[in-house]
């Protein structure tokens, strides 16, 4: 993802999840919505123009791949939209997408349990799972981005310049945490805030305080550390 | 061992069948009977995300100490081994597997058990994740109890994959993520109840477990809502026996 980054001239971006997807699993082309809470999405980034129609062709529908994976907070792997199957879940979308040139779709909801960031969707021309360990490399690359829109997302409420976040550097993707998921929920009610806002917060300090992010969630699960509301959120202080 | 229970258990298979089934907390009531069952004292369940991670959906506590003991598996111990190999992996006496898993052994008999056993979670050829049991005492499993806990482990294999086309790799796929995806839900409620009652995890896990059961939710919707701030949870209503928290009073 740097890669593209450095193509493009600039920072690291969720955007960049796309063609670096493209050319890690053998897809034919991605597609980026971004979208926090329940709105409908904004579509960031598509890698060809078939990518785009059929992020669009969702989008109108309210039907496909996507919204499936929106709602059940878990992949849509349609494999081959050739099979009975997928013309039965998605009538409308699956004639429409295959004759746009899809024979594959894989989405992936951008999402931390309740935090939503948006959604990542692949297609491939040809018919055919996910192999080997193309289906995990997916995930990271959907991690990341979901890492980068929230960072983003801090970063347009116009907290930037105060707040250099960790952004455009995630980090601690390495293994899930349950602690650090715990510390996210712990912090809506001490920080009384909304979940996504709690989790940025909560990279923040860690960013901040240089500390590793499991490390911090621990003190904050054992309760060695709470982190105090501030009338300036920027600067979130610790009792 | 309890046959009764025994039968009972694999009856609540059906369950997996209707509409609106709950899967996680089914392999919630899966560890908690392999307790009851068998000999041990602890289980979880285990399952490999795609990126090769172990990850805990449901153990029957929900204590820091036994999670974390999971959680170091990712490194080395049982459920790895179980997990590469895809066969059953057994210590009989944690105080001799000091060379065979340097920090899960000592870790483990820190956390009070002496003896551990790791069973395969299996679909055809993958195997998908590991049950692992802990005892308290010091001796292998009992060949009934290895038997009996094969096929609860089996269960838990078969209650992730209720839709139709079982055998799609992409339905199986899907299914685990979102059976990981929503116990990270289930943390962050956790996170939010513990820190809102004053209550530690465990107390809390059981709180949302409780309430989903009367109030006939999934466990995931009831967390998710509570979560998004669309269920209360706690308030004059919920619990009584517990006051509001003081607000941002520093805790020691």
């Amino acid at each position: 993802m740097a890669g593209q980054a450095a193509v493009r001239g600039g920072r690291v971006a969720a955007a960049d999840a796309c063609a670096a997807a493209v050319a890690a699993v053998e897809v034919t082309g991605a597609w980026l919505i971004a979208a926090s809470g329940a709105e409908a999405g904004h579509l960031m980034r598509v890698t060809d123009e078939v990518s785009g129609l059929l992020a669009e062709l969702q989008m109108t529908l309210g039907e496909g791949p996507g919204p499936d994976a929106v709602a059940s907070g878990g992949p849509v792997l349609a494999s081959d939209l050739g099979e009975g199957e997928a013309a039965r879940r998605w009538p409308v979308f699956t004639p429409a997408a295959r004759q746009a040139g899809a024979a594959a779709i894989f989405v992936f909801p951008l999402r931390i349990g309740v935090i939503r960031a948006g959604v990542m969707g692949l297609y491939r021309e040809r018919p055919g799972p996910l192999n080997g360990s193309y289906l995990g490399d997916a995930l990271v690359f959907a991690d990341t981005a979901t890492l980068l829109l929230l960072d983003a997302q801090d970063q347009a409420a116009g907290e930037a310049a105060a707040r250099s976040g960790p952004g455009g550097q995630p980090t601690d993707l390495a293994l899930h945490r349950a602690e650090i998921d715990q510390a996210t929920g712990m912090l809506t009610e001490q920080l009384g805030v909304g979940i996504a806002e709690a989790f940025i917060r909560l990279r923040a300090y860690a960013y901040a305080h240089d500390r590793r992010l499991s490390d911090l969630a621990r003190d904050i699960v054992e309760r060695r550390l709470r982190l105090l509301p501030d009338p300036d959120p920027r600067q979130d202080g610790q009792a | 061992m309890d046959d009764q229970l025994l039968s009972e258990t694999f009856v609540e298979l059906t369950d997996t069948l209707v509409a609106g089934f709950d899967v996680i907390d089914f392999l919630h009531v899966l560890t908690d009977r392999s307790v009851q069952l068998l000999d041990v004292s602890a289980a979880g369940l285990l399952l490999a995300d795609p990126r090769g991670e172990l990850r805990v959906v449901a153990a029957s506590s929900e204590a820091a100490r036994l999670l974390e003991l999971f959680q170091l598996q990712n490194d080395q111990g049982p459920c790895l081994d179980c997990f590469r190999t895809g066969r059953p992996v057994a210590a009989a006496d944690l105080a001799a597997a000091a060379q065979r898993w340097p920090r899960f052994a000592p870790a483990a008999r820190r956390a009070g058990f002496a003896a551990v056993q790791a069973l395969p979670m299996r679909l055809r050829e993958q195997v998908i994740g590991a049950l692992n049991l802990f005892r308290a005492d010091a001796g292998a499993l009992a060949p009934p109890d290895v038997r009996v806990g094969q096929a609860l482990a089996d269960v838990a294999t078969i209650s992730l994959l209720h839709e139709r086309s079982m055998r799609h790799s992409d339905t199986l796929n899907e299914q685990l993520q979102t059976a990981l995806n929503s116990r990270v839900i289930i943390e962050q409620a956790k996170g939010k109840l513990a820190e809102r009652l004053g209550v530690d995890m465990d107390q809390a896990f059981a709180l949302l477990r409780d309430r989903a059961r009367v109030s006939n939710r999934r466990l995931s919707d009831l967390a998710w809502a509570f979560v998004d701030g669309t269920e209360a949870l706690t308030g004059p209503a919920a619990s009584e026996t517990r006051q509001p928290r003081p607000d941002s009073r520093p805790r020691s």
